[in-house]
């Protein structure tokens, strides 16, 4: 071998300064990590969208050879502009778990074997057919998730709705953003937040209801600190039913009884028009007052029904309805000193302050979400914060695509791409992009989450596919839906990447892709569409969950619906769907732009992102010749609603007198199956426990790490007590992280959910607590 | 400096150390009796906490923070580090105010080591990215495989300033990296009060291939 000069230098230069340091620190092999063998060492960089939260920051993932070996933030991503948080910086190690799933398995005897995965998706299709001339296109189920690609919830969708003729297409987002919708459309008629993240740069108060940002949307909240650090005039109030990270980095800490927020929520409105802080100029020209039903129930039954019904009302009215709500009265109720409402109301109406709320599960997993999401956008309204940079009541996403997947594709009942089955005019377009004879899809939405596990338990359902989501760790009121999964004649189907509670009550299971294994779009909180290409392959047999759902259809008899090649399926189904959108109100940007940037907002319109929605400066869909136009709703105005404070549907009585609520914690995604398989993350939190107040901890004895029973009306589950750990809640109070597989707290909770958005709510119910 | 004043210098130098060993040797005898308190402005105080410092310690070369602990507490290169120390429980709030130790470092008494200094301390949410370990075990195990980290030196020439390895996002503070008693030995300059490190330094990254200059005609 011919050395230069040059390269012998260089070379000696590297080896001597190992050799320093090797000599200097005997026996290291520098590197804990094992490595990519034959590896140069050099990274190829790809842009993702995290695989995890709904922030949605843009990662760029390292790949050598055909392995993904390391991330770093996106510089070129908005939302993160290249920090991200521990499960996004460690997120590529979930695709590397032992146990990946990588061959499709059918239960043969009552037991899983594995087959080619030709076979698996002939057999789906077989069941499906059988099903469905058995017991009626209705009786056949597709449960999906926010974390479903686009294309993977528009295949969906498109099967489903569209060749089937079934409305039995739900996603888990209905237990994580149906009440945020239903609170969009009922205040503005359409959907999606109105501002965007741009907003943390402007606003001088942060308002978090019920909602752990620190944890949960680290990325946001660290966005909000940073602010604080550079400008003086910034203040961020936590307002919530448990003490938490946010609540110690925030300048104040409100505690309320859990459901008061919206007796809260009100008297902060009786203050504003108490303290004339009304933005009349706005409230004259651009809202209006409505009341709807009270004493609307918590479904609690099978086959619970309700519609609510709009009335118009006066600012008279509105304000008559207020005077329950004085602050002395909602003291009373909530806990919460009335000086501490009139300091929020304050705050809201100090004309020289921007002011934006976040909220999430808090708000959204509550047996009336929608009225609370209704009465927080109340308060923007009067005081006429909203749509302008700063101002902005801004509800959180919990999943990489709740929006993009689940509210834009509408992979829920009541939904179509565009629109809702209800409508003619929506059914039509879809059934003419669809090539679809007129009347293919059912006018009638059939079942909502908790209804569609309801129907399976009782044998209206028989065959459920279930992708990218876990329900036997989620449900509520878990058992009776595992029985219901269990039960003689259902056939489930559980597309996942590894071993799940879900996987093990499935009938075929098929390995998915994950996802920087296919290509496939995500959007995030903030109407930001981000695509991502296959930066990796997927394992064995593995397969995107689309392509899955292709392959299905065209057993079916489908191949006219679903043409497309491998090679460009995701792009042509892209340009299929945009189709639906096709007005400034909600233009997405086509396939090219999406791939070339780090995410793209929507309305996307004459090759520019909307960032403040209603308001004529920025948004192109604006026609009023006003500031602002509201023009979801036919009146062209914002409606502020008149809803009262309604009790719990369970609350601590003697026998079950603590309050439950179950969350989520910072290191881990949902139920922890792809988490829990990174190390890091697992070693950090490495088992689920139930936060005690110290002093009932006291008052009952138990120490930390003691084992406690949780018992409620549905069940219980033992684990370890932690006092004074992460999170300590009030008084009465006890709360759990749900990423534990080992420790269902689903199993306790209850199935109750908001009779408008059909939502669960995982946030309250009774237990008591018994030393194990 | 010409080449008389250099061996001076060198002379002066060579004095210094010759005397300091002699103090080194003689101080133990010295310091035992009659020394009155306070003597030469609490000399012997000053000598003990000198003397029971060990030398490992003072030099920073103790072999607790080495490349391979730094690697060790790490998935990749670039990887968030994961403390290697017991936080509070909660890990928020003023018993876990991580910055005011790793903000300036120094030496912490408790870990009985010198702190290593965070590169951007205007990120105030530290548990975003660093989590501690609270067990060894896994939920079950990984096939992850990473490259290795660059190599040190990678000097183009005999002598010249090695280049930058890694990328400078949220790495850019070289100072806190790479000088004082609490960064890596391995990885440690002599010369940090130079100060414009970038003057002699550039980035070439270890992951990325090197770029050959073509003309733009
Ligand atoms: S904040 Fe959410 S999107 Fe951002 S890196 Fe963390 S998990 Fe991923």
């Amino acid at each position: 071998m011919k050395i230069d000069r040059r390269s012998f230098i260089k070379s000696a230069a590297a080896t001597s300064a190992v050799a320093t340091a090797t000599s200097l620190f005997p026996g290291i092999s520098f590197a804990s990590w094992k490595q990519l063998e034959g590896a140069t060492g050099m990274i190829r960089w790809e842009k993702a969208p995290c695989r995890f939260c709904g922030t949605g920051c843009g990662v760029l993932v390292g790949v050598s050879g055909d392995r993904a070996v390391a991330v770093k933030g996106d510089p070129a991503c908005s939302v993160n502009k290249g920090l991200c948080c521990v499960k996004g910086y460690h997120s590529v190690q979930a695709l590397y778990g032992k146990d990946r799933l990588t061959k499709a398995q059918v239960r043969k005897n009552g037991k899983m074997v594995e087959v080619p995965i030709q076979e698996a998706l002939d057999i789906i299709a077989a069941k499906m057919k059988e099903t469905i001339d058995k017991h009626g296109k209705d009786s056949v189920a597709m449960y999906g998730s926010g974390q479903w690609t686009i294309p993977d919830g528009y295949v969906a969708s498109k099967l489903f709705k569209g060749c089937i003729g079934t409305n039995n297409v739900e996603a888990n987002a209905r237990l994580c953003m149906a009440s945020a919708v239903t609170g969009f459309l009922t205040s503005f008629g359409v959907d999606e937040p109105m501002g965007c993240y741009e907003d943390i740069d402007y606003a001088n108060v942060f308002i978090t209801w019920g909602n752990n940002m620190a944890e949960m949307h680290p990325v946001l909240f660290s966005r909000m600190l940073a602010q604080r650090k550079r400008r003086n005039d910034v203040t961020i109030i936590d307002f919530a039913t448990r003490t938490t990270r946010t609540s110690q980095a925030s300048d104040k800490s409100i505690l309320f009884k859990p459901q008061t927020d919206l007796a809260v929520a009100n008297a902060i409105c009786y203050e504003i028009i108490r303290n004339d802080w009304v933005n009349w100029d706005f409230v004259n020209k651009h809202v209006s007052f409505h009341k709807g039903k009270t004493n609307i129930g918590y479904g609690l039954e099978d086959k619970f029904k309700f519609k609510d019904k709009a009335e118009g009302i006066d600012f008279e009215q509105f304000k008559t309805f207020l005077k329950d709500y004085t602050p002395e009265k909602v003291e009373k109720m909530s806990g919460v000193p009335a000086r501490d409402i009139r300091y929020l109301a304050s705050l809201y109406g100090d004309p020289t302050k921007k002011v934006t709320s976040f909220w999430c599960m808090g708000m959204n997993q509550h047996t009336r979400g929608t009225w609370i999401n209704n009465l927080v956008y109340n308060i923007h309204l009067l005081v006429g914060k909203i749509s302008t940079p700063g101002n902005s009541p801004f509800s959180l996403t919990g999943q990489p695509s709740a929006c993009g997947t689940v509210r834009e594709v509408g992979t829920l009942t009541h939904k179509l791409p565009h629109g809702v089955v209800m409508k003619p005019k929506a059914r039509e377009l879809a059934e003419k992009i669809w090539e679809l004879p007129a009347g293919s899809i059912d006018p009638k939405p059939t079942y909502h989450t908790v209804a569609m596990f309801r129907a399976l338990d009782r044998g209206d359902i028989r065959f459920m596919w279930i992708q990218v989501t876990n329900p036997m760790v989620t449900m509520p009121k878990l058992k009776r839906y595992r029985d219901g999964a269990l039960k003689e004649d259902r056939f489930i189907v559980v597309s996942d990447v590894y071993p799940t509670p879900t996987t093990d009550v499935a009938d075929v299971i098929l390995p998915a892709a994950m996802w920087v294994e296919q290509e496939g779009m995500f959007g995030n909180s903030e109407r930001r569409t981000q695509h991502f290409d296959e930066i990796v392959p997927p394992p064995g047999e593995a397969m995107s969950d689309t392509w899955q759902i292709i392959e299905v259809a065209r057993r079916l008899g489908f191949e006219k619906q679903f043409p497309w090649s491998q090679e460009e399926y995701i792009g042509k189904i892209w340009e299929e769907y945009r189709r639906f959108h096709d007005s400034p109100k909600h233009n997405m940007a086509p396939y090219k732009v999406l791939k070339a940037r780090s995410g793209v907002q929507w309305p996307f319109v004459n090759g520019k992102e909307t960032r403040w929605r209603f308001n004529a400066k920025h948004d192109p869909a604006c026609t009023s010749g006003e500031d602002f136009h509201f023009y979801g709703k036919k009146d062209n105005r914002a409606w502020i609603w008149a809803r009262p404070y309604e009790p719990a549907a369970e609350s601590p009585d003697q026998e079950y007198n603590f309050w439950l609520n179950t969350g989520r914690v910072i290191e881990h995604w949902h139920t922890g199956s792809m988490t829990r398989r990174v190390p890091v993350l697992h070693n950090a939190m490495p088992s689920a426990y139930v936060e005690i107040n110290p002093e009932d901890a006291a008052d009952m004895g138990i120490v930390n790490g003691e084992m406690i029973k949780i018992i409620s009306r549905r069940g219980e589950v033992t684990m370890p007590a932690s006092i004074n750990g992460r999170g300590v809640p009030t008084r009465g109070q006890v709360f759990v992280p749900f990423f534990d597989e080992k420790y269902l707290i689903n199993e306790v909770t209850l199935d109750a959910f908001c009779p408008i958005s059909k939502q669960p709510d995982y946030k309250k119910c009774a237990v008591k607590l018994e030393k194990a | 400096m010409n080449r008389s004043e250099r061996n001076t210098s060198r002379i002066k130098l060579g004095f210094a150390a010759f005397c300091l060993s002699w103090v080194l040797l003689a101080l133990p005898a010295v310091a035992a009796d009659n020394i009155p308190y306070g003597f030469d402005s609490g000399g012997e105080k000053i000598f003990t906490r000198y003397n029971e410092t060990p030398f490992s310690a003072m030099s920073g070369t103790d072999g607790r923070r080495n490349l391979n602990s730094f690697y060790e507490l790490r998935q990749y290169p670039g990887s968030p580090p994961r403390i290697p120390h017991k936080v509070f429980p909660s890990f928020s709030g003023e018993q876990a105010d991580c910055i005011a130790c790793h903000g300036r470092g120094g030496y912490d008494v408790e870990q009985d080591t010198y702190v290593p200094v965070t590169p951007h301390p205007e990120n105030e949410l530290c548990y975003q990215c660093h989590v501690p370990k609270l067990t060894d075990e896994l939920f079950v195990g990984t096939n992850w495989l990473s490259i290795p980290p660059p190599k040190l030196g990678n000097s183009q020439l005999g002598g010249s300033p090695p280049p930058i390895p890694h990328s400078l996002q949220l790495r850019g503070d070289c100072i806190a990296c790479h000088t004082g008693s609490g960064a890596v030995a391995g990885i440690r300059v002599d010369h940090g009060s130079r100060g414009n490190c970038r003057q002699c330094h550039v980035e070439f990254l270890a992951t990325e291939p090197a770029l050959e200059f073509t003309r733009n005609k």
